[in-house]
């Protein structure tokens, strides 16, 4: 569905995408997960054909994505990151005019629409003005101006941005009902939660690279950590923390702010071990986690920074 | 294209900026200065009191003169009554303000006032007047002594006895001037819709542009509907502006409505694609684009005679070329050429120059606008 090769952009001396590659198969929901500042939007508006480049080729539906190769653009549907509508129109306004750049005969356009007033939840406010709309309702009217049309693709890019949980979860929903119907999606985000929640696979991006392309499973599976133990212990001293090193499948220990963070390979009796030193040694101890590897220590263990710094 | 034609005339004619300045400002202007500059011209008409102090008892033939001078003014218009009294009196009444000034009337005439405005200024010309004209009076006293008061009188009607009028036999009402001048303005203005089309068009200007060049819609259609709309909207607003000064205001427009036209089209396309033009070039911030266009639209419209009209009276003798590229003073003058002069000469050079510059921009700003990749958004 959509190939992106060797693609290179830079803004003066600084390099937005560095070799980037992308490879989005039909009925995907693809994520490109990344922190802010590692060319997500960047990659989006040079597949929309909205950003020169300086290298690389950018392929969707089997063509070469340029700026007047319409037949492409539609069957592609938008949500920008920043809500894109007209202050002066209203709800039902809004949406008919995207619509009507993809979709000529009128009848059927306002079928489409109704349709998306209905799917992102607007029923009630069709003839309300942006203005009035609360964060999450925007969210989603910016939404439904992307994908009245039933395009093929839907690119979205961080549409949760400064939304509510409520409607957090209405998009997140609606995103993966508009897979269901057909659509393949790509899906920006630093949420690294909501994309192992909706994406059936993942690009990590940092310094405009993809470091890590795979199912969640696949890309938790890249890395060593297995489970990440976290106790809250008061007084640990350098022998305590040896000891706890030695312990099978610990490879990284750290003691701060009377925490205890241990990361192990492999999932099995870890935490058995690690209280059962604590006991003998007869060292007190508070709460205790244990947390299964996230996208973030994916992120952590590939670049040695946090997904969210 | 219809729909895309449909939409951007809604959210021209619902954007409040976009209808407050180049829509209804220029109407708000044109009925306060119809009506400051109506009550400027009855102001003018208040009777000035004025008392008249006789130096010498007797009384020359030179005080006798400019004592029926000042009775004959008084006599003809209501701009000034005079009372003849003591100096004491007068000084006395000058200072409760009763007075507007004191004559004294000696060999040669000399004014007192207690302060500075326009019945002083009135009074300080009336005395000029009468000195510029004494050698005259003099002239007739000395050849035929019983003249003296025909001479006077002639004297004082000369402004009711000439009508200043063109070659062409058109009035000139200085006033007028600053409507023409308005209207150049008014036509500049429309830069604020053209601000307000270029935001919609430039993917690197606002989410909203970008949203509408990753669409499928021909680039040139969009850009054709949205020049379309802003034109016809700001046009039709100058021809309802126009219509507003001539049959509502009834100001002295002498030419036809239609003849005016014209101008008010290139200005109208001018203004609106300098808009376009101003916004698309640079990477200055919103508030700076939107600086410039007014700081441009309103140094033209000075220049045109908008504050001052002999400013481009000035202008025109000392820096000609500066107002022959100007479109405001162009707009300005195509005008007077129409309602003052009888000039079709004039009038199609400055219609041709006005159509150039709009060739000129609209090229300009097209090539600009047209471009569907970015640097950086």
């Amino acid at each position: 569905m959509v190939k992106i090769e060797n693609l290179v952009k830079r803004y003066g001396g600084v390099v937005a995408l560095d070799h980037f590659n992308l490879d989005v198969k039909e009925g995907e929901i693809f994520g490109l997960l990344g922190p802010n500042g590692s060319g997500k939007t960047t990659a989006i508006n040079c597949m929309l054909a909205l950003l020169k480049y300086d290298r690389g080729s950018i392929r969707i539906m089997g063509q070469e994505m340029t700026p007047d190769n319409y037949d492409v653009k539609r069957q592609i549907g938008i949500v920008m990151q920043d809500v894109a509508v007209f202050e002066e129109l209203n709800v039902y306004e809004n949406i008919d005019y995207f619509c009507s750049l993809y979709i000529k005969d009128k009848s059927r356009r306002k079928e489409l629409v109704e349709e998306a007033i209905r799917f992102v939840g607007l029923e009630d406010y069709r003839k309300t003005y942006p203005q009035k709309l609360s964060g999450g309702l925007l969210r989603r009217l910016n939404i439904a101006c992307g994908i009245a049309h039933k395009p093929r693709l839907i690119i979205l890019d961080e549409p949760t941005v400064a939304v509510d949980p409520q409607s957090r979860n209405k998009i997140l929903e609606g995103i993966c009902e508009l897979n269901r119907q057909g659509s393949t999606i790509i899906y920006t985000s630093h949420y690294m939660e909501e994309v192992e929640q909706i994406c059936t696979r993942i690009a990590i991006m940092d310094h405009g690279r993809s470091i890590a392309v795979g199912t969640k499973e696949e890309l938790k599976s890249m890395i060593k950590t297995g489970e990440t133990v976290t106790i809250e212990a008061v007084i640990l001293g350098a022998d305590d923390l040896a000891d706890i090193r030695s312990l099978p499948h610990a490879f990284d220990v750290k003691y701060e702010d009377q925490r205890l963070v241990v990361r192990c390979t492999g999932a099995k009796h870890n935490l058995i071990h690690i209280l059962s030193c604590l006991q003998e040694k007869d060292i007190p101890f508070g709460r205790v986690f244990s947390e299964l590897p996230t996208l973030n220590d994916v992120f952590l263990e590939i670049t040695g920074k946090q997904l969210r710094d | 294209m219809w729909n895309l034609i449909k939409y951007s005339f809604l959210t021209k004619i619902r954007n409040r900026s976009i209808v407050f300045w180049p829509l209804i400002f220029p109407f708000i202007l044109t009925t306060v200065m119809y009506f400051s500059i109506g009550q400027m011209e009855e102001s003018d008409f208040e009777t000035v009191n004025v008392a008249v102090v006789a130096e010498n008892a007797g009384g020359s033939e030179a005080e006798e003169a400019f004592l029926t001078w000042l009775e004959m003014m008084e006599e003809s218009s209501d701009m000034i009554h005079i009372e003849q009294m003591e100096e004491d009196e007068a000084l006395d009444r000058l200072e409760k303000g009763q007075i507007d000034g004191i004559f004294y009337n000696g060999e040669t005439p000399a004014l007192t006032v207690g302060r500075n405005g326009l019945p002083e200024s009135i009074l300080q010309i009336v005395l000029e007047n009468y000195i510029e004209g004494r050698k005259t009076l003099e002239d007739v006293a000395a050849v035929s002594p019983e003249k003296l008061k025909d001479a006077v009188f002639a004297m004082e009607d000369y402004t009711d006895s000439v009508e200043q009028v063109t070659l062409g036999g058109k009035t000139t009402n200085g006033n007028v001037q600053f409507f023409y001048a308005l209207l150049g303005m008014a036509c500049l203005y429309g830069c604020f819709i053209g601000y307000g089309s270029a935001m919609e068009l430039q993917a690197y200007l606002t989410p909203l542009a970008a949203r509408r060049c990753a669409g499928p819609s021909n680039r040139l259609h969009v850009i054709l509907s949205e020049t379309l709309v802003s034109f016809v909207l700001h046009f039709v607003n100058m021809m309802i502006l126009l219509a507003y000064m001539k049959y509502v205001l009834r100001l002295e427009f002498s030419g036809s409505y239609a003849e005016m036209l014209p101008a008010l089209f290139l200005g109208s396309m001018i203004g609106v694609t300098m808009g376009m033009f101003i916004t698309s070039i640079g990477k200055m911030g919103e508030g700076m684009k939107v600086g410039v266009m007014v700081g441009v639209s309103m140094a033209m419209s000075f220049c045109a005679g908008l504050m001052n009209a002999d400013i481009k009276n000035i202008i025109d003798r000392s820096a000609p070329l500066l107002n022959r590229i100007n479109p405001a003073a162009l707009i300005s003058d195509a005008l007077y050429c129409i309602n003052v002069y009888d000039a079709p000469a004039r009038y199609a050079q400055d219609i041709l120059i006005l159509g150039v510059m709009c060739v000129l921009l609209t090229g300009g700003t097209y090539l600009i606008i047209r471009r569907e990749r970015y640097g950086s958004i």
